[in-house]
C-alpha cells in the first residue's frame, strides 16, 4: 500500500477564508498543538543549563589551579623551582624576545635564523635521526645551547667532544656545586663562580671548556665563524630556584642573551616520536584532502542530525498476555516424563482407550469407568482374541520402563484400530 | 526543527570546494556558512506549525478485519504556504500489518488560508478502542534545507468491533427457526408448546389437540394450534476470568465465546426472545438488559468490543448473584466459561442449584484442538507422555462435564470454529423441546 497522498481540495468560501486567516484566539482547534514553546523549553531546561555552567566553571577553576604543575623542568613558562621563568624575565627586561617552538620544523627554522639563541633543554629525548636532521640544517649566525647533551647529541652537533667518564653504561653525574669559571670564555669570566655540575665532558680540539669538576669541564663552547654551540652539563643555574645564587644569573644572561632572539624548543615529550624511517602513504596525500575530510565530517554530522530527527515519537500500546490454553497439560506431560511416571501415564492412556472402546461397542459407561468384564468380553468377541489377552492390554499391570510404555501404547492403538475396522 | 538530506548533501559538496580550492579553516567556513544561513532562512520562512488547525472525521467503528478510513483536515491560517510531511500516528495494532509506515505519512501542500483533507487508511488487527496518537507536522522551508516540526493532539477513537465471523451460520439457523415457527410450509404440525390459536378441525389433525371445551361452545370441532414459545428471556453470561485468557490457536478463548454470544443474540432476537448480557470475573464487567430487538446486536457488539480477559479467578458466587438479579423469571442462562475442573467444581458447582432451580442452564466451553493433537501424538517417549497428559486433561474435562450434566446443565464442549453454531443449535433444540 502506498501513502495516501490524495488530498481533497475543500471548498473555501470567502467567509471560510476570512475565518481561517484570522482564527479566534479561544478556538478549541487552535489548542491541539502539544509542542513546547520556547518559553516552556527555557523553563524546563534552565536548571540543567545552570548546573552545566556551574560544573564547567568549577572544572575550569580546578584546571587553572592545578595546571601549574604540569610544566616540565626548564620550561620558560613555569614559575616552579624547576622552571626558568625568572631567567626569561631577566632576558626580556634586556629587550630580548623570547618565544617557544614545539615542532621540529620550527626548530630547524629557528636554527637557520641568524641572530637567534636556540635552547634545546632535553636533547637526550631526540632520536638520532632527529639529531642528524638538526645537524644537517645550514645554521645561521646564532648560538645553539644544549643542556646536558649525551653522547649521541654531541656526536651530531659537537663532533669531537665526548662525555667524560663514560666508557660504557651511563655517565657519572656530579653534584651541582659552586665552581670557579677557570677559562677564557667572556660569559664565564663575567659571571665568575657559578653553580654547575651534572655531566662533565672531554673537550674536542677547538672547544673551550669551563667550570671544570674533577678535571673535566661542565661547560663546552665551540665557535666556528658566527655559529656557536654551547653544551651545559646541567640546567640548574638557569632554574628559578638557583638563578639568584653566585654568578648564575650572569652566566644565564651571558649564555642566553648574546643574541636579540631567544628560541626555546619545547616539544610535546609525551607524544611518540614521529616515524621518520619511511614516508608513509599519508605523507603523499595532499593537505587539501585532510580539510576536505573535515568538511565531510561536518556533512556527516548534518546527515546524522537529519536522520536522527523522527517524525513524531514512537507509539506504544499495551500488549495482551499470551497464555496457551494447553500450557498446564504440556507442563503435566513434562512432569510425568521427569518423574518417570510410567504407571500414571499408562493408566491415563488405558482409561481413555477403554472409554473409546466402550463407546464404539455400545457399552454404557454410567458410573465414570467402564465395567471390566463386559468390555473385555465384548472386545474379545468382536476380534476373536482370547479375553485374557484383551484384559492384559486394557487392565494389565503398569509398565515399568519407557519401552514397555511405548509397547503398551502401540497395543492400545492396535486394539482400537481393530475394533473400529475389524 | 529538522534538517533534510539536502543540507547534508550541500555540506558534502562543500568538501570539493574545501579540498580543491581552499584547504583551510576559511574554506570550511566558506562551505558551511551558506548552508547554515540557508537553514536559518528556511526555519524563519517555513509556515508555522503551532497555529495549524487540525480536525478529524471519518469512521468511528469498524469490524475487526475490515478497513476504516480516518480523515484529517489541515487548515493553514498563516500567510505562508505550508509544504509539509505529516504523520498521523496510531498504535501499531491499528494498522494493517506492514502498512504502518506508508499509510501514516502524508505529503501535503496547503496554500495560505486554505485547507486540505488527508485520508489515513486503518485496518485494526486487535479488538477494542484504538486512540489516535499525535499528529506530527514537518513544515519545510522554501529552500528545502530545514523544516519546523511540531506535534498536535487531535483525539479520535476507532473502535474495532468483534469480527462476528459466525454470522455466516445465521441464515441456516434462521431457516431452522422458521421451520419451528411454522412460517415455512412444512407438512408437520407446527412444533412448540405455546398455545397460538383455535381453528376448525381438518382431517389429518392430531386428535389429541382437539380442544373439547372450545368445541362445546361452537358447532364445529376446534383444534388448538401451537407455536414455539416467544418472548422468552435469554441471559448470556460471559466468564472473563483467567480461564478465558488461554489462547486457543491464535486467539484467546474469550474471542470464540464472544462470537458464540453474538450469534446466539442475533438468533434469539430474531426468534422473538429477549436477550440480556452479563460479563463477569471478580466483578460485573458488562451488564446489558432490556434492549429493544433492533438495538440488541449493536449494543452487544459495541460493549464486547473493549472486553478483555482479566487474569483473575472468577468469583462464581458474585457471578451467580448478578445473573439471578438480571433473570428474575424463568430464563435460559447460557454460561460461556471453561471446563477446567478446579474452578468449576469449587466455584460453580456449589452455586449451580441456585441457577438450575428456576432456570434452564447451558454451559458452553471452548475446547482446544491442540489437546486432541497432543492426545493423538505418537512416536517418541515425549509424545507418549504428552498423550497421557492430554488424555488425563480430557478425562478431567469429561468428568467435570458429567458432574454438570448430572446437576441438570446442558454442557457443550466444542473447538473455537464450531462453538458458536453449537450454542445456536443447543438453543434451537431447547426451543423445539419447549424447555425455555
Amino acid at each position: 500500500m502506498t501513502a495516501t497522498t490524495a488530498t481533497t481540495e475543500l471548498p473555501t468560501g470567502p467567509s471560510d477564508a476570512a475565518e481561517t486567516v484570522a482564527p479566534a484566539p479561544d478556538d478549541a482547534a487552535a489548542h491541539t498543538s502539544v509542542s513546547p514553546t520556547a518559553r516552556t523549553l527555557w523553563r524546563r531546561s534552565r536548571w540543567y543549563l545552570f548546573t552545566a555552567l556551574a560544573l564547567l566553571l568549577v572544572g575550569l577553576l580546578i584546571a587553572g589551579i592545578s595546571g601549574q604543575s604540569t610544566f616540565p623542568a626548564l620550561d620558560p613558562r613555569s614559575g616552579d623551582r624547576e622552571g626558568t621563568l625568572a631567567a626569561v624575565h631577566l632576558l626580556e627586561k634586556r629587550g630580548i624576545t623570547v618565544r617557544t617552538v614545539d615542532t621540529e620544523r620550527d626548530l630547524e627554522a629557528a636554527v637557520r635564523t641568524p641572530g637567534a639563541t636556540v635552547v634545546v633543554p632535553r636533547s637526550d629525548l631526540l632520536s638520532t635521526a632527529q639529531l642528524r636532521r638538526l645537524a644537517a640544517v645550514p645554521r645561521g649566525e646564532g648560538r645553539l645551547v644544549l643542556i646536558a647533551p649525551q653522547q649521541p647529541a654531541l656526536d651530531q652537533l659537537m663532533p669531537g667532544s665526548r662525555v667524560a667518564g663514560q666508557t660504557e653504561g651511563p655517565a657519572n653525574l656530579v653534584d651541582t656545586l659552586t665552581t670557579p669559571a677557570g677559562c677564557t670564555l667572556p660569559e664565564a669570566n663575567r659571571a665568575g663562580s657559578a653553580e654547575l655540575g651534572g655531566l662533565t665532558y672531554l673537550r674536542g680540539a677547538d672547544d673551550t671548556g669551563c667550570y671544570a669538576r674533577h678535571g673535566h669541564p661542565t661547560l663546552l663552547h665551540r665557535a666556528s665563524g658566527g655559529r656557536e654551540t654551547v653544551a651545559l652539563g646541567t640546567g640548574d643555574p638557569l632554574t628559578n630556584d638557583r638563578i639568584a645564587e653566585e654568578g648564575n644569573a650572569s652566566l644565564a644572561l651571558g649564555l642566553l642573551g648574546s643574541r636579540p632572539q631567544l628560541v626555546w624548543y619545547l616539544p610535546d615529550y609525551s607524544a611518540p616520536a614521529p616515524s621518520v624511517a619511511r614516508k608513509s602513504f599519508t605523507d603523499y596525500v595532499p593537505a587539501g584532502w585532510y580539510w576536505a575530510t573535515l568538511q565531510l565530517a561536518v556533512a556527516a554530522g548534518l546527515a546524522a542530525l537529519w536522520r536522527a530527527r523522527r517524525l513524531g515519537p514512537v507509539v506504544t500500546e499495551p500488549l495482551p498476555v499470551v497464555v496457551r490454553a494447553t500450557e498446564t497439560t504440556e507442563g503435566r506431560a513434562r512432569l510425568y516424563q521427569r518423574a518417570r511416571a510410567h504407571g500414571r501415564a499408562a493408566d491415563a492412556l488405558r482409561r481413555a482407550a477403554r472409554h473409546r472402546l466402550a463407546a464404539a461397542l455400545g457399552i454404557p459407561a454410567t458410573t465414570g469407568d467402564v465395567p471390566e468384564a463386559a468390555l473385555c468380553a465384548a472386545v474379545a468377541a468382536r476380534l476373536g482374541h482370547p479375553a485374557a489377552d484383551v484384559q492384559q492390554v486394557l487392565y494389565g499391570p503398569a509398565p515399568t520402563d519407557d519401552a514397555a510404555l511405548l509397547r503398551l501404547t502401540d497395543d492400545l492403538d492396535a486394539l482400537e484400530r481393530q475394533v473400529r475396522q475389524p | 526543527m529538522a534538517l533534510t538530506g539536502r543540507t547534508a548533501l550541500l555540506a558534502a559538496l562543500g568538501a570539493l570546494v574545501v579540498g580543491l580550492v581552499l584547504p583551510s579553516w576559511t574554506g570550511i567556513a566558506v562551505a558551511t556558512l551558506p548552508v547554515l544561513l540557508g537553514v536559518l532562512a528556511d526555519l524563519a520562512l517555513a509556515a508555522p506549525v503551532r497555529s495549524l488547525r487540525l480536525e478529524r472525521g471519518g469512521d468511528t467503528s469498524v469490524r475487526l478485519g475490515e478497513d476504516a478510513t480516518v480523515e484529517l483536515t489541515v487548515t493553514n491560517p498563516s500567510r505562508r504556504p505550508l509544504r509539509a510531511r505529516i504523520r498521523d500516528a496510531w498504535p501499531p495494532s491499528a494498522w494493517r500489518p506492514g502498512t504502518a509506515f506508508a499509510a501514516s505519512r502524508h505529503t501535503v501542500t496547503v496554500p495560505a488560508g486554505e485547507r486540505r483533507r488527508l485520508t489515513t487508511p486503518l485496518g485494526p488487527t486487535r479488538r477494542g478502542d484504538h486512540h489516535a496518537a499525535k499528529v506530527t507536522v514537518r513544515s519545510l522551508g522554501p529552500l528545502g534545507l530545514a523544516a519546523r516540526q511540531g506535534s498536535h493532539t487531535v483525539p479520535w477513537t476507532v473502535r474495532a468491533l468483534p469480527p462476528f465471523t459466525s454470522r455466516k451460520h445465521l441464515p441456516s439457523r434462521l431457516a431452522r427457526l422458521r421451520e419451528l415457527d411454522g412460517r415455512t410450509s412444512v407438512l408437520t404440525r407446527g412444533q412448540g408448546t405455546e398455545f397460538d390459536s383455535l381453528r376448525e378441525y381438518l382431517p389429518g389433525d392430531d386428535v389429541r389437540s382437539i380442544d373439547w371445551r372450545a368445541s362445546a361452545r361452537r358447532n364445529t370441532v376446534a383444534v388448538r394450534t401451537w407455536r414455539p414459545e416467544r418472548d422468552r428471556h435469554v441471559l448470556i453470561v460471559l466468564d472473563t476470568g483467567r480461564t478465558s485468557a488461554g489462547r486457543v490457536g491464535d486467539a484467546p478463548r474469550l474471542d470464540a465465546a464472544l462470537d458464540a454470544a453474538l450469534l446466539l443474540a442475533a438468533l434469539a432476537t430474531k426468534a422473538g426472545d429477549r436477550v440480556d448480557l452479563l460479563a463477569h470475573d471478580t466483578r460485573k464487567r458488562i451488564g446489558i438488559a432490556g434492549r429493544t430487538p433492533t438495538d440488541v446486536l449493536p449494543a452487544f457488539t459495541d460493549a464486547l468490543a473493549t472486553l478483555e480477559p482479566a487474569l483473575v479467578e472468577t468469583d462464581f458466587r458474585a457471578l451467580t448473584a448478578n445473573a439471578l438479579r438480571m433473570a428474575p423469571h424463568r430464563s435460559l442462562i447460557v454460561l460461556l466459561t471453561g471446563l477446567d475442573a478446579r474452578p468449576i467444581e469449587e466455584g460453580l458447582l456449589p452455586q449451580l442449584p441456585l441457577l438450575t432451580k428456576r432456570h434452564e442452564v447451558v454451559l458452553a466451553s471452548v475446547a482446544d484442538p491442540r489437546l486432541d493433537e497432543l492426545a493423538a501424538a505418537r512416536g517418541t517417549v515425549q509424545d507418549i507422555y504428552g498423550a497421557a497428559a492430554a488424555e488425563q486433561t480430557r478425562a478431567d474435562r469429561r468428568r467435570t462435564a458429567d458432574r454438570l450434566t448430572r446437576a441438570g446443565v446442558t454442557v457443550l464442549d466444542a473447538p473455537p470454529t464450531t462453538i458458536a453454531p453449537a450454542v445456536a443449535d443447543a438453543y434451537l433444540a431447547l426451543k423445539a423441546a419447549g424447555r425455555l
